[in-house]
């Protein structure tokens, strides 16, 4: 069975991989607590939603992980809400169901692969996310659903909001990498990812990305 | 060298006959004209005939190429979407999907072998997002490369193209649920399977994939969905489809061809049998139209012999039955010619009758006469009879020419009742003539000429008065009399002229004696006119003596004939001939001039008179003869006395009084001669004041034997004198007669008692001695 490499299948479709645009940084003069603003756009300029963002910094901060929201993923209106959940890795994240109808929940991705048979109304499954990645969840009866967690195994992640920005902040300065993820980044793992340098205070940084 | 020498004589025959053709019968010129005619119709709409249904034929095949090829389209759609359908279920099982995501090659491969079975396809694969290509054996996959644009865009039907050729595919999507690859079907579109789609279409189509990059030239400047003609071995229509592709570099066309001149060969066929039958129709035209203008020129030759034999006065009837126009001439013409041949007959007959008695005339009765002396045996006798009506200028002139005309009417029918055996002809005016034929020798002639007069004798009723006519009959006989028609005819005219002479209603047969009379009198005839000519005439003057003035008051001139060789002629002799012949006219003008020129030599109191016969009054120009005989003597017009009969009346009597008062006017006197003979009508004496009566020396010739005489002579003289005229008496001979006339009251004497007619020379003497008269009558 012949198989082809990722490169030369991205080299093949032309796929843009966008870095830090230089020109593009803005360096906050004020000196405190770092953050970083970032806007994620798409190759038309238009902000992109529900992308995530994660900062990984050189030096690795101490403690375990804690988000601000729920570690959960509801099923309603036969949507997954949210559609994209960050939890950090390890995190058990609860499934309740809020609809009228059965839902089941599936994984195919790697860092979790699981099948949660069909369950009813306002009752809740779990499960524990113990390996950082992607995760793509579908179910079984109703192709229309698509739910995406993003088990990550840094503190310095967050979701675009409707603006296309997301911020992070309390990171130490120095270098430090930036990955953008989303469903439909044309790149493989649907991420990319580039060098950046915490420079300590208020830092924005603007990504273009290619989705679909 | 000409074409007809060339051809030689029997083409020079033909040539010949063609010009007659084209000259000559009018039904070939019909026929040969309507032929072309048609001819030249039908060749018009043949020919667009055969064009329309070729262009028909090259349209429709055109349209059902182009419909072939949209149905070919759908086909290939339908079993692209069948296979997208199949795909679409495949791609949605979860067990599939998982396998898919999970890269669990084993199920993978035994679920694409399945897929291959249930859907008779021999390439089923997956194209995963990474580029890889999963099959159940298949080989000659497409490099994925190739594919993963256009399934990536969204395509989901298309060709593709294995190392087998073409094929026709449909992908669908995997989705676990996000895309994780794509599930490809294909079937092969090789050959057998364009075959068996071109069986499906309604006309012969051929089907080829063509590759666009190793395309011919002329397909590459071929558009896409359009029909266009090309000829390659014979016509050929070409309709090319450009067909959706799923893989990147191909450019997969289908190519329909149609072979045009296979189906137009049906075409073909037609036109021949188009030709076939405007032959046929040609011919039949042609025939129809020789047999249609023969139906009329037929006739017309029919009519046109028909004509021409009876301008050779044949006798002809034209039988064409038909109803039409022709039909109706044939009978017109035959009653025109039964008109004619009525004209002709009514023609002869006009000419060979009366048109009053409707009897022969006189050339049909010469004619019939002829021919029957010609068939005449040979003691056969022949009788030819003239008749002459008497008298009938009488009714004629008092009862007027309708009952004159009447009366011949009447005497026709009688003669024809009487004498059915005879042949009655009129001759003209009151003449008849009869011919009686086969008389047996001894028969009695008299009782066939009594029978004759007896038919005459028969009543007659004109205008309802009785009336009756006599008639005068000669009779000549074949063979005595003659024998040919026109001695007999002459003969017979000359016994009638006796007939005539011997008192009315008597019939004379011809003898020999009779033709010497009138050998007399032609020769008397003629010895007249030489005397006209040569002077022979000579005037006597013979006294009128006066018994109131007691002297010659003048002379009546009277004329004397001194014939070369029997001496002195009486005018009682030749007058009645010039009467009859005419020659009194000039004779009495002569007799004018030369008593107006002895006259003119006389004492102014002595006048002379001249005898004016009938014929000569009523003759155009007495008056102008007066006046020039007048104006030659220089006699003054009082001393020329013109003495009339009372016949110059029966002619007619408006003319008469007309000359009588045209020559009053001139100033000449006028005596009434005669008078008392004849017709004596005191009418005459009323109408016209005449200036003297001559009293009839019959009356004067009584005075001596009858007491009556002296009454006739005294009423005449009373009436005279009445009437203011002189009187005359004729004819006195002796002194008694002399004193009863003068004791009657005669104003004037004439006659031997004082002399003879004399020599003109010898009037002087008498002049002289007038009183010698004088002395005899005292005497």
């Amino acid at each position: 069975m012949p198989r082809f490499q990722i490169s030369h299948r991205l080299s093949a479709l032309g796929l843009v991989v966008l870095a830090a645009i230089p020109g593009t940084v803005f360096v906050a003069s004020a000196a405190g607590p770092a953050s970083l603003r970032v806007q994620i756009v798409d190759e038309a300029g238009l902000p992109v939603r529900d992308a995530v963002v994660e900062l990984h910094s050189a030096k690795a901060a101490a403690g375990p992980i804690r988000f601000p929201w729920k570690m959960g993923m509801a099923q309603r209106d036969q949507q997954f809400t949210p559609g994209t959940l960050i939890v950090a890795k390890g995190s058990t994240v609860a499934f309740p169901n809020l609809d009228q109808v059965r839902h089941s929940i599936y994984s195919f991705s790697k860092p979790a692969r699981f099948e949660i048979e069909l369950y009813g109304r306002d009752q809740t499954r779990t499960q524990t996310f113990a390996i950082a990645g992607s995760v793509k969840l579908g179910c079984k009866i109703h192709d229309q659903m698509r739910g995406y967690i993003r088990v990550t195994d840094t503190p310095y992640a967050a979701k675009t909001d409707h603006n296309g920005y997301a911020t992070v902040s309390g990171m130490a300065s120095g270098a430090a990498s930036v990955t953008v993820w989303h469903p439909q980044l044309r790149a493989p793992g649907n991420e990319s990812r580039s060098a950046l340098t915490i420079q300590g205070g208020a830092q924005t940084q603007k990504y273009r990305i290619a989705v679909k | 060298m000409s074409l007809v020498r060339m051809l030689g004589t029997p083409a020079k025959g033909a040539f010949a006959r063609l010009a007659r053709l084209r000259f000559g019968a009018l039904s070939t010129r019909i026929a040969l004209l309507y032929a072309g005619l048609f001819a030249l119709v039908l060749g018009l709409v043949v020919t667009l005939a055969v064009g329309a249904f070729a262009r028909f034929g090259e349209e429709s095949a055109s349209r059902d190429l182009a419909a072939n090829a949209r149905v070919f389209d759908e086909i290939l759609a339908a079993q692209a979407r069948q296979m997208g359908d199949q795909a679409d279920v495949m791609a949605r099982d979860f067990g599939f999907r998982e396998a898919v995501a999970t890269d669990d090659v084993p199920t993978i491969n035994s679920t694409l072998e399945s897929l291959e079975g249930r859907v008779g396809s021999d390439m089923v694969f997956v194209l995963t997002l990474e580029g890889d290509v999963l099959t159940a054996g298949a080989t000659g996959v497409p490099a994925p490369e190739t594919l993963w644009q256009r399934l990536d865009e969204g395509a989901k039907r298309g060709i593709i193209r294995s190392d087998k050729g073409f094929a026709l595919a449909a992908a669908t999507p995997i989705e676990a649920p996000d895309l994780i690859g794509w599930l490809v079907i294909a079937q092969p579109l090789d050959r057998a399977t364009l075959d068996r789609l071109v069986e499906l279409a309604p006309i012969a189509l051929d089907a080829t994939m063509v590759d666009g990059a190793r395309q011919p030239a002329w397909l590459r400047d071929a558009g896409a969905d359009t029909v266009f003609e090309r000829d390659q071995g014979g016509r050929h229509l070409y309709h090319v489809s450009d067909l959706p592709v799923l893989q990147d570099g191909i450019a997969p066309r289908l190519v329909l061809s149609h072979a045009l001149t296979k189906s137009m060969a049906a075409h073909a066929n037609l036109r021949w049998w188009l030709g076939i039958l405007a032959c046929g129709g040609i011919m039949l035209v042609l025939g129809l139209g020789f047999k249609v203008a023969r139906s009329v020129t037929e006739p017309l030759q029919q009519l046109d012999e028909a004509t021409r034999l009876i301008g050779e006065g044949r006798q002809v009837n034209l039988n064409i039955g038909t109803d039409d126009e022709i039909g109706r001439l044939a009978q017109s013409f035959n009653r025109m010619v039964a008109a004619i041949e009525e004209r002709e007959r009514q023609i002869v007959h006009v000419g060979l009758h009366d048109g009053l008695t409707g009897l022969p005339n006189r050339k049909l009765f010469t004619e019939q006469l002829a021919n029957t002396l010609a068939r005449r045996r040979k003691d056969e006798q022949v009788v030819v009879a003239y008749v002459d009506l008497d008298d009938f200028k009488m009714v004629n002139d008092t009862l007027g020419h309708p009952a004159g005309d009447a009366l011949l009417r009447m005497v026709a029918e009688h003669l024809k009742e009487d004498l059915p055996d005879a042949m009655i002809a009129r001759l003209g005016g009151d003449e008849f003539a009869v011919l009686f034929a086969g008389i047996d020798p001894g028969q009695n002639l008299a009782s066939i000429a009594d029978n004759l007069q007896r038919s005459f004798d028969r009543p007659l009723r004109i205008n309802g008065q009785a009336a009756s006519c006599g008639a005068s009959i000669g009779i000549a006989v074949a063979p005595t009399d003659g024998k040919d028609g026109n001695t007999l005819m002459k003969n017979a005219d000359l016994a009638l002229y006796r007939a005539k002479h011997e008192g009315k209603s008597t019939y004379h047969f011809f003898e020999p004696s009779l033709d010497e009379a009138a050998r007399c009198r032609r020769q008397m005839e003629l010895d007249l006119r030489a005397a006209i000519k040569e002077g022979g005439f000579e005037l006597n003057f013979q006294p009128l003596y006066s018994l109131a003035e007691r002297r010659l008051t003048g002379f009546e001139a009277l004329i004397r004939w001194n014939h070369p060789t029997r001496g002195r002629i009486s005018p009682a002799e030749f007058i009645p001939l010039a009467e009859e012949t005419g020659l009194i006219i000039p004779i009495g003008e002569w007799v004018l001039r030369e008593a107006c020129h002895h006259a003119g030599t006389w004492p102014d109191d002595v006048s002379v008179a001249v005898n004016v016969s009938p014929k000569q009054f009523a003759a155009t120009g007495i008056a102008s003869t007066v006046l020039s005989a007048l104006s030659a003597s220089g006699l003054p017009p009082r001393r020329l006395e013109l003495e009339i009969t009372e016949s110059v009346f029966i002619a007619d009597v408006d003319m008469t009084m007309a000359t009588l008062h045209s020559l009053r006017n001139i100033g000449v006197r006028i005596a009434l001669d005669d008078f008392g003979t004849g017709y004596s009508s005191l009418s005459y004496l009323r109408s016209f004041p005449f200036d003297k009566v001559k009293i009839d020396k019959s009356f004067v010739e009584d005075l001596g034997t009858s007491k009556n005489g002296h009454a006739m002579i005294r009423a005449i003289t009373t009436l005279a004198n009445a009437l203011g005229m002189e009187t005359l008496a004729e004819g006195v001979e002796d002194i008694a007669q002399f004193e009863v006339l003068e004791r009657e009251g005669c104003q004037n004497i004439q006659g031997y008692l004082f002399s003879r007619p004399v020599a003109a020379d010898a009037v002087a003497g008498l002049l002289r001695d007038g009183a010698g008269y004088e002395r005899k009558l005292r005497a």
